[in-house]
């Protein structure tokens, strides 16, 4: 298509960069918050605000809470509806229990897997879930949405877009741009090692956003290919269903095998049976960890066939000092003898579960946690660049010709860099400002944030004639400058609202509310700056004057 | 700058590699993963090395798309190969049941 | 030791090799020292920044088990570049202090 093979790929880094774009700073974004979402959700209720807890007493605790969990969640059934051959019956049969815990969680999260009768998906399951203090069992209001864990992480890996997994699509040829970008962006950088440290804010806008892009592309640059490489990985079999479809017979041949090998039947009995103290087993697993030199806590529990005689209990370990997922320890449900241990992965499986463990982060490694969220801030860095260097090559021959695209992205990266910080503060405003015990408060926060972000959008579409003209857009310096309110409004309304002020937080050591609060001011500094720099340049006739000269040169 | 670039062109090399690539990784994840287990390597070791390597060589021949100079090339190498890897795979897969 | 005072160590070192390697650099030399470079300390420079980014990995190592410690590595390398660019932008001559390089090899031969 081009004349040579450096030409090719700067197309493809400018335009498939520039359109994926816009869903890479989504993902980057929501993902380094992702990286603090258990903090987020502790700030975000209240409630929750207590020590991390281990996993509790099945026998005493576990067992009749899970026995709650009578229906799945209903969007879930509803989608399950329109799915199957036949009509649901009323009442679907529990298939398993599940229960998850990390290092960071207050809360225990309970989940039980409904089977759909007459799917034609394979295994086809729905699910409900309770949140439970683990100290009592308290079960916690249902409608209480999780900021972090609820909506900031699922936003980074679908974009909350679920109908036919849409999402899952979009974020994922997204994160495959951005292999193809940063390959694309090695070769078209001639000067990879010579200006490894370069970066020359004095100079020209044009110079000095280019030196940025290519120092935070190039700086980081392993984080964001394994961070995108790993993300598409952990989805492989949604991205690459081969398995599932056109290699069926050989998955049913291994699963048979399986069965025979590991004792775990792949079907229930259908002979009705009764459960075992899981409070043993737990025991048990626990011991087995400590004889091997790695003591820890149960972090998954699942039961599978619940309530069938050929039951069995799998116990896996909170693998808070080790990258990779753990192995687990499966046990006969009507008796509590030890079937089967998942033996130590093979080569590859442990290239695998190394690189879901990294992107994942749920290890204990606070150093290591906060340094992966600073890449995260620094592959949005690079994108934001990316955009305000094609806006600032084009805008003022666009302006010339009276063209209209250098205005629309322009519009569109104030959307998606100063726009989603503008969103998801004025989210932890509201949830902060709403009424406790407001039916559907979730509902309420979602639909705060989206509409604080369509706001963002109509402002910098408001905004953008400026950019029709050459010139700077005052969208950025205003939203610089409602982040830095926004900010400062959601840690004083915290404080207000919950008691719990920094002062308070930090004397106590409650590192997950003092941290979000902490960074909220210091969004807030950094907006603070933007804006005062941005008004600056906006203010000097002369360096407008020379962006004009520069884009005439390039 | 390239002399002669039509929309019609652009769009079918776009075409070629978002939807020529998956059609072609689909094939390699299908008779990658058939032939190593067909070969005794393990089920679970098999297919994720499959899966993993598709990514990468979903990157790589995205990126051949777009250097490659014939387009028709590039429709013949991934469509075709991707056919032709895929129907592999389903007859090792019966050959084994 | 403590692992954080390992890790901090390893920053520290990490920032010394980063700065030794771009001191290697004409340009960045000639942003902090007024003296040009020769030849022969181009190559001490590079190697000496070679070598503390190493012990980085070293240390890094000690505070933790393999699989972490390459991770925790490769982020404080990216870390220490990021900062030793920004030092560079905004004051070159604090580079100079950082790596011990003498003032008097940075004053102009001729006033």
């Amino acid at each position: 298509m081009f004349a040579n093979f450096r030409l090719s790929l700067t197309w493809l880094h400018t335009w498939f960069g520039l359109t994926l774009g816009f869903v890479l700073m989504v993902a980057f974004f929501f993902g380094s918050l992702s990286v603090f979402d258990r903090e987020i959700d502790r700030w975000s209720l209240p409630d929750t605000r207590i020590e991390p807890q281990p996993m509790p007493s099945f026998d005493s605790i576990l067992a009749s809470r899970f026995a709650m969990i009578t229906e799945p969640d209903t969007d879930q059934r509803d989608e399950a509806a329109k799915r199957v051959t036949a009509p649901l019956p009323g009442k679907l049969t529990a298939r398993s229990w599940n229960a998850y815990t990390t290092h960071r969680d207050p809360v225990l999260l309970m989940y039980v897997g409904f089977e759909v009768p007459n799917s034609p998906l394979p295994e086809d399951t729905v699910y409900g879930d309770i949140t439970i203090d683990p100290r009592d069992g308290r079960v916690l209001p249902e409608d209480r949405l999780a900021l972090g864990s609820g909506f900031f992480y699922p936003m980074h890996y679908s974009l909350h877009i679920t109908w036919h997994d849409l999402g899952y699509w979009i974020v994922g040829f997204a994160a495959m741009m951005m292999l193809v970008a940063l390959v694309s962006g090695v070769v078209m950088h001639r000067k990879f090692f010579r200006e490894f440290f370069t970066f020359r804010p004095g100079k020209r806008l044009l110079r000095s956003t280019l030196d940025l892009h290519n120092l935070t592309g190039v700086v980081a640059l392993p984080f964001h290919f394994l961070w995108a490489l790993s993300g598409l990985i952990i989805f492989a079999a949604i991205y690459f269903p081969v398995f599932e479809t056109s290699l069926q017979p050989l998955v049913d041949q291994h699963e048979h095998e399986e069965a025979m090998h590991t004792g775990l039947d792949a079907k229930p009995s259908g002979v009705p049976g009764r459960l075992a103290s899981v409070d043993a087993m737990m025991k048990v697993a626990k011991d087995h960890w400590a004889s091997r030199g790695v003591p820890g806590e149960v972090g998954f529990l699942s039961v599978t066939h619940v309530g069938n005689s050929n039951a069995y209990v799998s116990i896996y370990r909170d693998s808070t000092d080790r990258v990779a997922t753990a192995e687990g320890l499966h046990f006969e449900g009507s008796t509590g003898r030890v079937i089967f241990e998942d033996p130590p992965a093979g080569p590859i499986e442990t290239v695998n579960a190394f690189l879901t463990g990294m992107h994942l982060q749920q290890f204990k490694h606070w150093t290591l946690r906060w340094l992966i969220f600073a890449g995260g801030l620094l592959s949005c860095a690079c994108i934001a660049t990316g955009f305000i260097f094609f806006v600032e090559k084009r805008k003022h021959v666009h302006a010339k010709q009276g063209r209209v695209g250098a205005t629309c992205v322009d519009a569109l990266a104030v959307t998606t860099v100063t726009g989603i910080v503008v969103a998801t503060m004025f989210m932890l405003v509201m949830n902060r400002v709403l009424p406790e015990e407001l039916a559907r408060r979730g509902v309420w926060e979602k639909g705060a944030f989206w509409v604080a972000w369509l706001a963002t959008l109509l402002h910098a579409a408001w905004r953008a004639p400026a950019v029709l003209q050459g010139r700077l857009s005052k969208a950025w310096a205003e939203q610089c400058r409602v982040i830095v309110l926004l900010g400062v409004a959601a840690v004083a309304l915290n404080a207000l609202t919950t008691g719990d002020h920094l002062g308070r937080t930090l004397g106590a050591g409650y590192w997950p509310v003092a941290g979000v609060d902490l960074l909220l001011l210091a969004a807030a500094g950094t907006a603070a700056i933007a804006a005062r720099r941005l008004r600056q340049r906006a203010g000097d006739p002369r360096t407008e004057l020379a962006s004009i000269e520069e884009a005439e040169r390039a | 700058m390239a002399a002669t670039r039509s929309r019609w062109q652009v769009f079918s090399r776009i075409c070629a590699s978002t939807l020529g690539s998956y059609a072609f990784c689909w094939g390699f994840v299908a008779l990658g993963g058939a032939s190593l287990i067909a070969a005794g390597l393990e089920f679970h070791e098999a297919s994720s090395l499959v899966s993993m390597l598709a990514f990468l060589l979903y990157l790589t021949t995205f990126c051949w798309a777009f250097i490659a100079s014939s387009l028709a090339l590039v429709w013949g190498v991934l469509a075709w190969g991707g056919a032709l890897m895929a129907l592999a795979a389903w007859w090792i897969a019966r050959l084994m049941a | 030791m403590p692992d954080s005072a390992l890790l901090a160590a390893a920053l520290v070192c990490a920032v010394i090799g980063m700065s030794w390697l771009a001191l290697a650099m004409d340009v960045h030399w000639d942003q902090v020292c007024d003296a040009p470079g020769s030849r022969r300390s181009i190559v001490v420079l590079r190697m000496l920044g070679a070598s503390s980014l190493l012990g980085s990995l070293v240390l890094c190592l000690v505070a933790d088990t393999a699989t972490m410690a390459v991770l925790v590595w490769m982020m404080l390398l990216a870390l220490a570049a990021v900062s030793v660019a920004f030092v560079l932008s905004t004051r070159p001559r604090i580079l100079a202090l950082l790596v011990g390089v003498s003032w008097r090899s940075c004053e102009p031969s001729s006033p």
